[in-house]
C-alpha cells in the first residue's frame, strides 16, 4: 500500500466513507489520489460530497483526457481554497467550479438565464422559475403582491417585456443549447 | 464479428429433443451439456462477488417459456409518445455486451442466456392476436430482450418465424440487430424475403460502437449486412438509439449518416428511429461499475420526470434537430420517429406531436413502400405532410 493509499484509508475511516467510494478513489494514480485528498481535507468532505467529486472528476477526465490532478489544479478551484472564507462557503464555490467543468452547457445556460432575468428588470415581486433540470418547456411566473396597485405595476412591466420581445429571449434560450 | 460460443449448454429436462436444441447440439458438439430440472435456477448458488451478468451470458439455457410471449413494448411509459409496438422474446439476455444496455438492470437477477424452445406457442399466440383483427396493422419485434440475429447462426430461429410473418398481410416482423448474422435470412426462399419482415440495425458512430458496443459487428460490417439484406428483398430500418452526446457528436453522426446512405437505397427504408441515451439511476451505477472507462456518463445528463437520466433537453433537442435534418436530406421518404420522448420534445423537433399513439403506429405500418411514398410522420422542421 502506498503512502497515499494509507492516507486515504485513514481519511476514509475518519469520515466513514463507503468501501465503494474508497475503492474508486484508490484506483486512481497516486498524484490524482493526493490532489483529491488535499481538497477533501481542506473542505472536510463527507461521503455524499466526496462521491459527487469522484463522479464528476472521473467523468471530466474520461471526456477531456486530462488528469484529475490537473483538473483540480485549475485556478477556479485553487483560488477559493486560499481565501479566508468559511469551510461551507469554500465548499460551495469549489463544488460549483467543478460542476461547471463537468456540465459546461448546463452551467452556461444557467448563467445566460440568470443574466436574462436580471436584464428584464421585472421588480422583486415577480419570480421566474424554470423547469427542473430544464426538462419540459413550461416556465412559471409568480407574482407576490400586497395590493392591486402592486399587481398592476408587475403586470405592466411584464406586458412591456412581452411587447419588446425580451421575454421571448428566455424561451429561446430554453429551446436549444 | 466473432461468433458466440457458450461455455456450457443447459437443457431443461424434457426439452432435449426440441428442434432448436438438436440444431445447437449439432453445431456445438464440443460444448459441455448438462440436463437440469425445471426449477434448478432457484436452488443454484449465486456468486455475488463476480460479474454475474457477464457470467450469465456464458451459459446457454434451453427452457420453455411458461408465460405470455406477446407483450406491449415496455417503452410505452405514461407521459411519453408511444408507437404501439409489440414484442415477443424467444431469447432472454444477449451474447453482446453494450455498456448502456438496459438488460444489465432488467435481467440483473436472471442473467442466464435463455432460449425458449416452444416456438410454436409463440407463433400460435401471434396468430391468435393478429388473425382475429385482420383490419388492424401490427408491428412485432423480437429484439427487446436480446439481439434478434446474433444467435441466428446457432439457433436458426429466423427460418422458423419469417415464413409465418411473410404470408400475413396485417403484421410486420422487425428483427433488430447489431450483428452481421444474415446468412439465415439470405438462405430463405425468395417468396419469404418480402416486405413483411423489416431487418433493422442500431447505428452509432464508429468511435462509439468500437468502444461501447462490445461483441457487436463493426459499423462497416453492419452497413454491408444491411446492404445485402436490402438487396435480397427485405425492408430495412435503422435505429439511431441511443444517441450519444460526446464532444465530437456532430462530426461523428454526420459521417455516420453519409456512410450509411452511400451504401443503402434510401427509398427502401421502412423507418428510422431516434432516441436519446436514457439510464435509470440503478443502470447508471451498474454501467459505472461494469465499464469504468466508459465515456457514456460524461455527457450532460439530467434526471427527467420519469426518473431516467437523459441528455439535458436543450442539447437533446439540438441533437434531434440536427440529426433528423441530415436524415431527411439523405432519406426523404423514410418515416422518422422518436422513442421514449415527451410530446413537447416532439413538438420542438418535428413541429408537432402525433395526435395519438395510433398516428405513429399507422405511419410505420403503411402497406406500400417505394420512391413515391411520403412519410406520414412529421418532417423536420414542420409537420406532417
Amino acid at each position: 500500500m502506498s503512502v497515499s493509499s494509507g492516507s486515504l484509508a485513514s481519511y476514509a475511516q475518519q469520515k466513514r466513507l463507503s468501501a465503494q467510494t474508497l475503492a474508486r478513489w484508490q484506483a486512481w494514480g497516486e498524484a490524482d489520489q493526493h490532489a483529491l485528498l488535499r481538497l477533501a481535507q481542506e473542505l472536510q468532505l463527507g461521503e455524499n460530497h466526496l462521491r459527487d467529486f469522484v463522479d464528476w472528476l472521473e467523468e471530466i477526465v474520461l471526456r477531456d483526457g486530462e488528469s484529475i490532478a490537473a483538473v483540480l489544479d485549475q485556478r477556479e478551484i485553487q483560488r477559493p481554497l486560499a481565501t479566508k472564507q468559511s469551510r461551507n462557503d469554500k465548499l460551495k464555490v469549489v463544488k460549483d467550479a467543478v460542476r461547471k467543468l463537468r456540465y459546461p452547457y448546463i452551467a452556461r445556460l444557467e448563467e445566460e438565464l440568470r443574466e436574462s432575468v436580471k436584464a428584464l428588470n421585472l421588480g422583486r415581486r415577480v419570480h421566474i422559475t424554470f423547469p427542473p433540470a430544464f426538462e419540459g418547456d413550461e416556465v412559471t411566473f409568480g407574482i407576490k403582491v400586497r395590493n392591486v396597485k402592486d399587481l398592476a405595476d408587475s403586470l405592466s412591466r411584464l406586458q412591456q417585456r412581452i411587447d419588446d420581445q425580451s421575454l421571448q429571449h428566455l424561451f429561446d434560450l430554453l429551446d436549444e443549447a | 464479428m466473432q461468433q458466440y460460443q457458450p461455455k456450457q449448454i443447459l437443457i431443461e429436462r424434457g426439452e432435449e429433443n426440441a428442434p432448436v436444441v438438436l440444431r445447437v447440439l449439432e453445431r456445438l458438439p464440443h460444448v459441455p451439456v448438462r440436463i437440469v430440472d425445471k426449477d434448478w435456477e432457484r436452488d443454484a448458488p449465486i456468486d455475488q462477488t463476480s460479474d454475474t451478468f457477464a457470467a450469465g451470458k456464458q451459459s446457454l439455457f434451453f427452457t420453455r417459456n411458461r408465460s405470455r410471449f406477446l407483450e406491449h413494448c415496455p417503452a410505452g411509459t405514461p407521459g411519453l409518445v408511444c408507437c404501439n409496438y409489440l414484442v415477443v422474446s424467444l431469447i432472454s439476455n444477449c451474447p453482446m455486451d453494450c455498456s448502456y444496455c438496459f438488460l444489465q438492470e432488467y435481467l440483473a437477477n436472471n442473467p442466464l442466456l435463455k432460449v425458449y424452445t416452444n416456438v410454436d406457442d409463440l407463433l400460435g399466440e401471434v396468430a391468435a392476436a393478429v388473425d382475429r383483427q385482420p383490419w388492424k396493422q401490427f408491428r412485432i419485434g423480437t429484439g427487446e430482450l436480446s439481439d434478434s440475429l446474433a444467435l441466428d447462426p446457432l439457433l436458426g430461429f429466423s427460418a422458423d418465424i419469417i415464413p409465418f410473418f411473410a404470408k400475413r398481410k396485417n403484421v410486420l416482423l422487425e428483427l433488430k440487430t447489431k450483428s452481421d448474422c444474415i446468412d439465415g435470412l439470405l438462405r430463405l426462399d425468395s417468396h419469404n424475403r418480402n416486405e413483411r419482415t423489416v431487418v433493422s440495425w442500431t447505428i452509432t458512430p464508429a468511435e462509439i460502437s468500437d468502444t461501447e458496443e462490445h461483441g457487436t459487428a463493426s459499423f462497416a460490417e453492419r452497413i454491408e449486412a444491411a446492404r445485402r439484406v436490402q438487396e435480397a428483398g427485405y425492408r430495412i430500418g435503422f435505429h439511431l438509439d441511443p444517441l450519444i452526446e460526446y464532444p465530437d457528436w456532430e462530426a461523428g453522426y454526420r459521417e455516420t449518416i453519409d456512410r450509411l446512405f452511400s451504401a443503402i437505397d434510401p427509398h427502401r427504408v421502412a423507418w428510422i428511429s431516434l432516441g436519446s441515451l436514457r439510464l435509470t439511476p440503478t443502470l447508471r451505477a451498474t454501467v459505472r461499475r461494469r465499464f469504468p472507462r466508459t465515456r457514456l456518463l460524461s455527457g450532460e445528463q439530467v434526471r427527467c420526470a420519469d426518473g431516467k437520466w437523459r441528455t439535458f433537453q436543450p442539447l437533446r433537442v439540438k441533437m434531434y434537430r440536427t440529426i433528423s435534418t441530415w436524415l431527411r436530406q439523405a432519406a426523404p421518404t423514410a418515416p422518422l420517429y422518436m422513442c421514449m420522448e415527451t410530446a413537447p420534445v416532439w413538438e420542438k423537433v418535428f413541429g408537432q406531436a402525433p395526435s395519438c399513439d395510433k398516428e405513429v403506429a399507422h405511419s410505420l405500418t403503411a402497406p406500400t413502400l417505394g420512391a413515391a411514398r411520403q412519410s406520414t410522420l412529421p418532417a423536420t422542421p414542420s409537420v406532417a405532410s
